[in-house]
Parts: structure tokens; sequence; C-alpha cells
């Protein structure tokens, strides 16, 4: 019983952290139409500046605070610069420059940092005695922080979303942007806070996810991050930050509990599995479980 | 006092050129109608007024061009449209939809009395203000859409084939709202059409628009009467 707890625990906490790539992945989706690839080498460059800023003396969390509103920035100058003026042309071309991005972040973190495996400060206590009981099993202090910070940041996109007047126009535009723009909503500036926001959230997931890694810093830390997230987006649906969320925990838990009790899985397939995962749901449900199907009557 | 001025307007999408130099005017207060055929470039000029695709000629509103602007600026100068077929926001409610099309205002206390106003002269849409926009049908959903473009205030209201694929009775209902809107609430109308009948009872003027050029201009009146028009646009 405190195996299988111990167990669900982690997978709860990579689930978190899917699920708020997987929340990134989607509000770029939504606005754009586009599956920003690039999404977690952002994050991997950010994560890196993070780990930067500690080695020359700041506190881990000042830190993530940089890593988000460099996040901002990136996500918003991508937007303006790169996607803007090529997405009307073409919708493949915004997937291409995706992939293009993904490798120049990545190059661009080996550039400035090296490519040795850097020990990634955690936001909360993680030595091998924080932890409390529960039932049994232990729960450790940084899973718990991870648990918190992750269930902040969604309260706040949700809040976000469906309390202000940026949220109303950001889903209007994702909605029906010929209209939105008729409506006198800015799209182009809706469009670039919107990759701005999913900039914010990847990074923080950086940060987050990096110290609970088995790699650590490392440059290769993200892409398995962003396969997981991937897959719990179309899982929940690509237009659907709610299942974003549920997506997230479901892949998060599903991996911790196959590679934990199917041996033959081990530590190496379970993102063969989250592709696995990939391919069934656009086979099978293409929308995922809380995508919209067109809601529409003419 | 001449609200809108449009000389010798050129427009299209790529190398296709649709409007070959259309003039039309629109005064205060006024709702003016244009008729053509299919391709004609009806939807072309309202497109066109409204920001979405580029221009050549003169346009302008209150005396200052519009060329140029994108669409939410055009609308921030008080020139609102309807498109054709999709103006509301599906996955949002119709309180959303009527709350998007206020995005350039900051009066809150305006905006919930002009919410207020519309869900009056809208009774159907004070019923559903909780329901999503693409569960309403679709009267509904083309009165949410004038609507949700009369929320920022528009002076002058554009509206492409508010008709299209409507039963005729939700039609009538929709054309006497327009006309209620235009005489009490002082926005002016410029209306595309097929339904030339239902257009000349609300028009006070009329262009007549073939090939992307203005072919025939007057009063309503003087269009009812016309021969040709009447056989060409109106069956009798």
């Amino acid at each position: 019983m405190d195996i299988f707890l111990e167990r669900l625990f982690d997978g709860v906490t990579n689930g978190a952290v899917y699920a708020i790539m997987a929340l990134a992945l989607v509000v770029v989706f939504r606005s754009t139409g586009t599956i920003n690839f690039a999404q977690g080498e952002m994050a991997l460059f950010t994560t890196y500046l993070a780990w930067w800023l500690t080695t020359v003396g700041l506190p881990i969390w000042a830190g993530a605070l940089a890593a988000g509103a460099t996040g901002f920035l990136l996500g918003a100058v991508v937007e303006r610069t790169l996607i803007r003026p090529i997405r009307r042309r073409n919708d493949m071309a915004s997937l291409i420059v995706a992939l293009g991005l993904f490798t120049a972040f990545n190059a661009l973190a080996g550039l400035l940092w090296n490519s040795e495996t850097k020990p990634m400060p955690s936001l909360f206590p993680a030595g091998l005695e924080d932890f409390f009981p529960v039932a049994g099993a232990r729960l450790y202090w940084d899973a718990l922080g991870v648990w918190l910070v992750v269930l902040a940041l969604i309260a706040g996109v949700f809040f976000l979303f469906n309390r202000t007047r940026l949220g109303l126009q950001m889903r209007a535009v994702a909605d029906n942007a010929e209209s939105a723009a008729l409506s006198g909503v800015p799209t182009g500036r809706i469009l670039m806070l919107g990759w701005g926001l999913a900039g914010i959230v990847g990074s923080l997931a950086g940060v987050l996810v990096t110290p609970l890694s088995a790699t650590q810093l490392s440059l290769t830390t993200m892409f398995p991050i962003l396969i997981y997230a991937s897959a719990a987006a179309l899982f929940g649906g690509l237009d659907s930050p709610v299942g974003a969320v549920v997506g997230g925990l479901a892949i998060g838990v599903l991996e911790a509990l196959i590679t934990g009790y199917v041996e033959f899985i081990g530590g190496t397939l379970p993102q063969t599995a989250a592709l696995v995962v990939i391919v069934l749901i656009l086979l099978f449900r293409p929308t995922g479980l809380f995508g919209t199907r067109q809601l529409e009557r003419l | 006092m001449t609200l809108l001025s449009v000389q010798n307007l050129t427009a299209g999408y790529g190398q296709a050129r649709v409007l070959h130099g259309v003039d039309l005017t629109i005064e205060e207060g006024e709702a003016v109608v244009v008729l053509g055929a299919n391709g004609a470039g009806k939807t072309t000029t309202m497109r066109a007024l409204a920001g979405l695709i580029g221009f050549g000629g003169r346009v302008e509103f209150e005396g200052s061009p519009l060329a140029g602007l994108r669409p939410d600026a055009v609308v921030a100068r008080g020139v609102s449209l309807v498109p054709q077929g999709r103006g509301t926001f599906p996955h949002l409610t119709v309180l959303e939809n009527l709350h998007v099309g206020a995005a350039l205002r900051r009066d809150k206390r305006g905006i919930k009395e002009d919410i207020e106003r519309w869900c009056g002269v809208f009774p159907v849409l004070a019923e559903r203000t909780g329901q999503a926009a693409g569960t309403l049908s679709g009267g509904e959903q083309q009165m949410l859409a004038v609507a949700r473009a009369l929320m920022s205030r528009p002076r002058l209201l554009l509206c492409d084939e508010p008709s299209l694929g409507l039963a005729p009775k939700i039609v009538a209902e929709l054309f006497g709202i327009l006309a209620t809107i235009n005489r009490e609430q002082g926005v002016s109308l410029l209306l595309v059409e097929q339904n030339a009948e239902l257009a000349l009872a609300l028009a006070g003027r009329v262009y007549l628009l073939e090939v992307g050029r203005v072919i025939a201009s007057g009063t309503a009146a003087e269009f009812r009467e016309d021969e040709t028009v009447r056989r060409a646009y109106l069956g009798y």
C-alpha cells in the first residue's frame, strides 16, 4: 500500500508539471492554431537562466521569477517577430518555425552554458529527510511544493480566462478572430500576450521539474516533458485548458504506475507509451476528452 | 452632414480585383441599402470599409480617412460591421458575446445599461444570457451578432446580408428591429441585401452594384417604381 501511495505521489508530481506544460501548449494552440514544439526548449533556456542566476549568488526563487519574466518576453517576441508575419500565409510554416526554434533554443543554451549536467537547486526543502508520513508512505516537501505552485498557477490561469477582460478577449480571439477584430479587440496584441502567458507557465514548469528529474539540468531535460505534455494536451483536447490539466495528471499517474508495476517497460519505455497514447487518441478520439467539436449552427 | 463618403473604392483578393471604383455616400441618420447579384462586390465593399481587407480610393468617415486602419481602429472610429454568417463567438455565452462587443469601452455602468437596452430590444437574448452562443438558432445568432456590433456604440452600423438563411418571419422581425434602431437610436445603417423587397422597405436610399461598380442609385421609392429593377430584383 505504501509503495503504491508513493508511486501515486510521484505520478501526481510529474503529472502536475505535465499539466502546466500542456496548459502552455493549449493556450498557444487555442489562439494561434499551432502546437508550439519549441515550448519545452524555451523553458529549457529559461531554466538554465534560473540556474545560472543561482551560481552568481541569487536565491532560486529569484531565479524562478527571472525565468518566468524571460519566458513571457521570449513567447511574446517569438509571436510578434516570427509567427505573426508567416502565419497568414501558411499553417505549416508556423509549425516549421516552431521546430526551428526548438533546435535554436537548445543550441543557444548549450552554447552559453555548455552541455555538462548541472545540479538544479529546488525551490523547496529537498533533503532525504524532508518528508512527512501519509498512511505509511513518504510525502516529500518538494513534491507537495510542486503541487501547490502548480495549483496556484492553474487557478491563476483559469481566473485570468474566466474572470478578467483580457481573458475574455483571449477566448474571443480563439473562438472567432475575425469577429473579435470587428468588436474592437486588438487581436495581434492579444495573441502576443497569449504566447507570453504560455512562456511564463512553461518556464515555471521547467524550474519546478528539473530538480526532481533524474537527469537534473541538461540539454535533454525538457524534451521528454514536452512529449508527455503533448500527449496530455491531446488526451484532454487541444483546445481545452481543463483537459490539459486532467490529461497531464492522468499521464503522470499512468507513467508512474506503469513504470512501477509493468516490469518490461522499466525506466526507458514510458516515453514510447506516451507516444502510443498520442497515436491512439488521434485515431479514436481526435478531439480528446474535453475538446470541443464545432459548436455552430447556421 | 455626410457621415461616410466613398469615392472610387477599389479592392479585391490577391490578383483578383472585385471592386472597380465604387462611389457612395451616407448622410447622418440615413438607412442605405446596397443591392446586387451574387459576386457584384457587396460583401467586398463591406469588408473593405470595416478594415478587414486593404483598398484603394478615398473613404472618409466624419471627414477623416479610414484607409490603412485595422478593424479594431475602425470600430474605435464608430463603424461596426455585422459580418455575413458568422458574427458571434459560438463557445462564449450570450452575455460574454455582448461584453466582447464592448471591448473598446471602459465605462462599466454604460456597458451594463447597453446590455440591458439591447436585451430589451432583442428579448430572445434576455432569456438566454448564460447560454453558449453556438447553441442558439440561426435567427437568434444573427440578432446576437447585431447586438454585439451595437455594443461598441457605433455611429454607422454595417450589415452584410443579415437575412441569409433565416426564416421569413425571423427576417421580418430582424428588419423591424433594424428600422427601430435606425430611427430611435440614431444609428445610421448601411445594409447589403439580396432580399430587395425588405431592404427597400427599410432603406431611404439605394445603390445598385454590378460587377464591382455602382450602376444606379436613387431613393427607395424611385427604385420601387423602376421597371427594370422591379423585374430583376423584386420579381413582379
